[in-house]
C-alpha cells in the first residue's frame, strides 16, 4: 500500500511554440504532473505566448508544411487554408475524444494548481501587455526568474 | 731494267696526281677562307650588335629571371610531379586550346566588363532573381551553367571513385600488414567498457580472480497482492478486486491517505464507483468533473496531492484511465 511520497517532486515546462499540436503536449504533461502530485509550472515564451493570449488561444493552428508526420506533402501543406483546415480537423477529433480545448485546459491547470508564467522578453517582442493575457497567467517573469522558480525541478522543453 | 722501272714510274705518276689534287684542294680552301673571313667578321659584328641591342632591351635580365623561375619550379616540384605533368600535358594543352577559343575569350571579356560595371548594379532579392529568369539571355546562361554544373558533378563523381579505388587498395594493404601493426599498438580488440564484466585483458591479467558469471535475472513475475485485514491490494496500492470494496474499507484507506471523508467526498466517491460500474473504466478527473458536476479545483481540495489516484484508491477502483 503506497501512500503519496512526502518528498515533493517539481517539474518546469517550457512552452515555446504556438501551434495547436505544439501547445497540447506541454499542457497535457503539466496536467498529468499535477495529477501525480508533482509541483508544476509552465513558462510560455516566444510563440508559446499565443497559447495564453486571450485573442489567440481559440485560433491556434496546426502547421502541416515541413512536418513529414502529417502525411501532407510540404508543397501542399503551405497552400492557403490548409492550416485552418488541419486545425479544424484536429479540433474535431479532439472533440470526439471529449478532450478539453486549450482554453479549458488552461482553466483546468489553473484549478489544479499549476502556475502559468509568461516570458517578459517575448512580451516585449510581440508587443503584448498583461491585459492581452488570460487571467490564469500568474506573472510575467524573466529567464532569470524562471531559473529561480525551477530550482530543484525537472525541466521539460516543448 | 726499263721493265723494272715501269712500276716505279707508275707509282710516281700516281703520287704526282695525288699531290696535284691536294694542292688544288688546299688552294680552294684558302680561297674559301679568304672569301669567308670578311663575311664571318661582318656576321659576328652584326650578331654582337644585335645582342647588345637585346641587352639594352633588358632581355638578359628577363632571361635571368626566367632561369630563376625555372629553378624555383624545380624546387617546388618533385620529379614524380613532373612525370605526371608530362603524362597530362596533352590534356592541359587541349584545355588551354579550348579555353582560348575566340568565342570563349569574347565571353570572358564580356563577363569581365560586367564585373567592372558592378558598381552600378542594384542588389537583387529572391523576387528579383525570379524576375530576372524571365530574360531569354539569363535563361540561356542558366541552361549553360546547369550543363557545366552537370559535367563538373560527373567529373567530381569520377574523381571520387578513383580516390575510393586508391583507398581500397590502401585498406587491402592495411589488411595484409595491419594486424601485426595493431598488435604492436595494442588495439587489436575493442575494449569492453560495460559495467560488471571485466574486459578480456583484465581477465587475462588476473586469471585467479575469475569473473563470476552474471546471475540470470529472474523474470519480473507479477507481484503477489498484499492482503491487509482480509482485503487484497495490488502493487500500485489500488484494490485488487473492485468488487471486494466496502464502505469501511474505503474509510480505512482514506485514513491511511490522510483524508477525512465528508459528504462532499462521498458524493464524488459514489459517483466514481457508479461510473466505473457503468463504463468498466476507472474515471479520470475530467470525467469526474463532468459526471459528478464538481470543479477540478474542488477535486484537488478534497483529495490533495494526487486527487485522481487518491480517490480511486479510496473508492476501491483501479488507476484512473487516460491522461486527463
Amino acid at each position: 500500500m503506497s501512500a503519496i511520497p512526502e518528498t515533493t517532486r517539481k517539474v518546469a515546462i517550457i512552452c515555446s511554440k504556438g501551434g495547436l499540436d505544439e501547445a497540447y503536449p506541454a499542457l497535457i504533461l503539466a496536467n498529468a504532473a499535477r495529477q501525480a502530485g508533482i509541483e508544476t509550472f509552465i513558462f510560455f515564451t516566444f510563440w508559446g505566448l499565443d497559447v495564453i493570449t486571450s485573442k489567440k488561444v481559440d485560433h491556434l493552428h496546426v502547421n502541416l508544411a515541413g512536418n513529414p508526420a502529417s502525411g501532407v506533402p510540404t508543397i501542399l501543406g503551405g497552400l492557403p487554408g490548409m492550416e485552418a483546415f488541419a486545425a479544424h480537423q484536429m479540433k474535431k477529433s479532439m472533440e470526439d475524444l471529449s478532450l478539453p480545448s486549450v482554453r479549458e485546459m488552461l482553466q483546468i491547470l489553473d484549478e489544479a494548481g499549476a502556475a502559468l508564467y509568461a516570458c517578459e522578453l517575448a512580451m516585449k517582442m510581440f508587443k503584448r501587455t498583461r491585459e492581452d493575457l488570460l487571467p490564469q497567467v500568474q506573472e510575467v517573469i524573466t529567464a532569470g526568474d524562471f531559473y529561480d522558480l525551477a530550482e530543484g525541478a525537472q525541466i521539460i522543453f516543448t | 731494267m726499263s721493265q723494272d722501272l715501269t712500276p716505279i714510274t707508275r707509282q710516281l705518276d700516281a703520287i704526282t696526281a695525288q699531290l696535284a689534287y691536294l694542292t688544288e684542294r688546299q688552294r680552294r680552301q684558302e680561297e674559301l677562307f679568304s672569301e669567308l673571313t670578311p663575311v664571318a667578321r661582318a656576321a659576328m659584328s652584326s650578331a654582337t650588335a644585335k645582342l647588345a641591342e637585346l641587352e639594352e632591351q633588358g632581355l638578359f635580365e628577363y632571361a635571368k629571371e626566367l632561369t630563376e623561375l625555372g629553378r624555383q619550379a624545380l624546387r617546388g616540384f618533385s620529379p614524380q610531379d613532373v612525370r605526371e605533368l608530362g603524362e597530362s600535358i596533352v590534356a592541359i594543352l587541349d584545355a588551354v586550346r579550348a579555353l582560348t577559343q575566340p568565342a570563349l575569350l569574347a565571353m570572358a571579356t564580356d563577363a569581365a566588363a560586367a564585373i567592372e560595371d558592378a558598381g552600378d548594379v542594384k542588389p537583387l532579392g529572391i523576387f528579383g532573381m525570379v524576375k530576372a529568369t524571365r530574360n531569354d539571355d539569363v535563361q540561356k546562361g542558366m541552361a549553360v551553367m546547369i550543363e557545366v554544373l552537370r559535367r563538373v558533378g560527373h567529373a567530381a563523381g569520377a574523381a571520387s571513385t578513383k580516390q575510393r579505388e586508391l583507398s581500397d587498395k590502401k585498406d587491402k594493404l592495411a589488411a595484409m600488414l595491419g594486424a601485426r601493426r595493431q598488435k604492436i599498438l595494442g588495439t587489436e580488440r575493442p575494449r569492453l567498457l560495460t559495467n560488471g564484466s571485466p574486459s578480456a585483458t583484465a581477465e587475462r591479467a588476473a586469471p585467479a580472480r575469475s569473473a563470476p558469471k552474471a546471475a540470470p535475472k529472474p523474470a519480473p513475475a507479477a507481484p503477489a497482492p498484499v492482503v491487509i485485514d482480509g482485503v487484497a491490494f495490488g502493487a500500485d496500492g489500488h484494490l485488487a478486486d473492485p468488487a471486494a470494496w466496502r464502505r469501511d474499507v474505503g474509510v480505512a484507506i482514506a485514513q491511511l491517505q490522510g483524508v477525512e471523508l465528508t459528504d462532499e467526498h462521498w458524493h464524488v466517491l459514489e459517483t466514481a464507483r457508479k461510473d466505473f460500474e457503468a463504463t468498466g473504466t476507472s474515471p479520470n478527473l475530467r470525467r469526474l468533473t463532468e459526471v459528478a458536476s464538481v470543479t477540478t479545483k474542488d477535486l484537488y481540495r478534497l483529495f490533495p496531492k494526487a486527487p485522481g489516484r487518491t480517490l480511486a484508491k479510496i473508492a476501491g477502483l483501479p488507476k484512473p484511465a487516460g491522461c486527463l
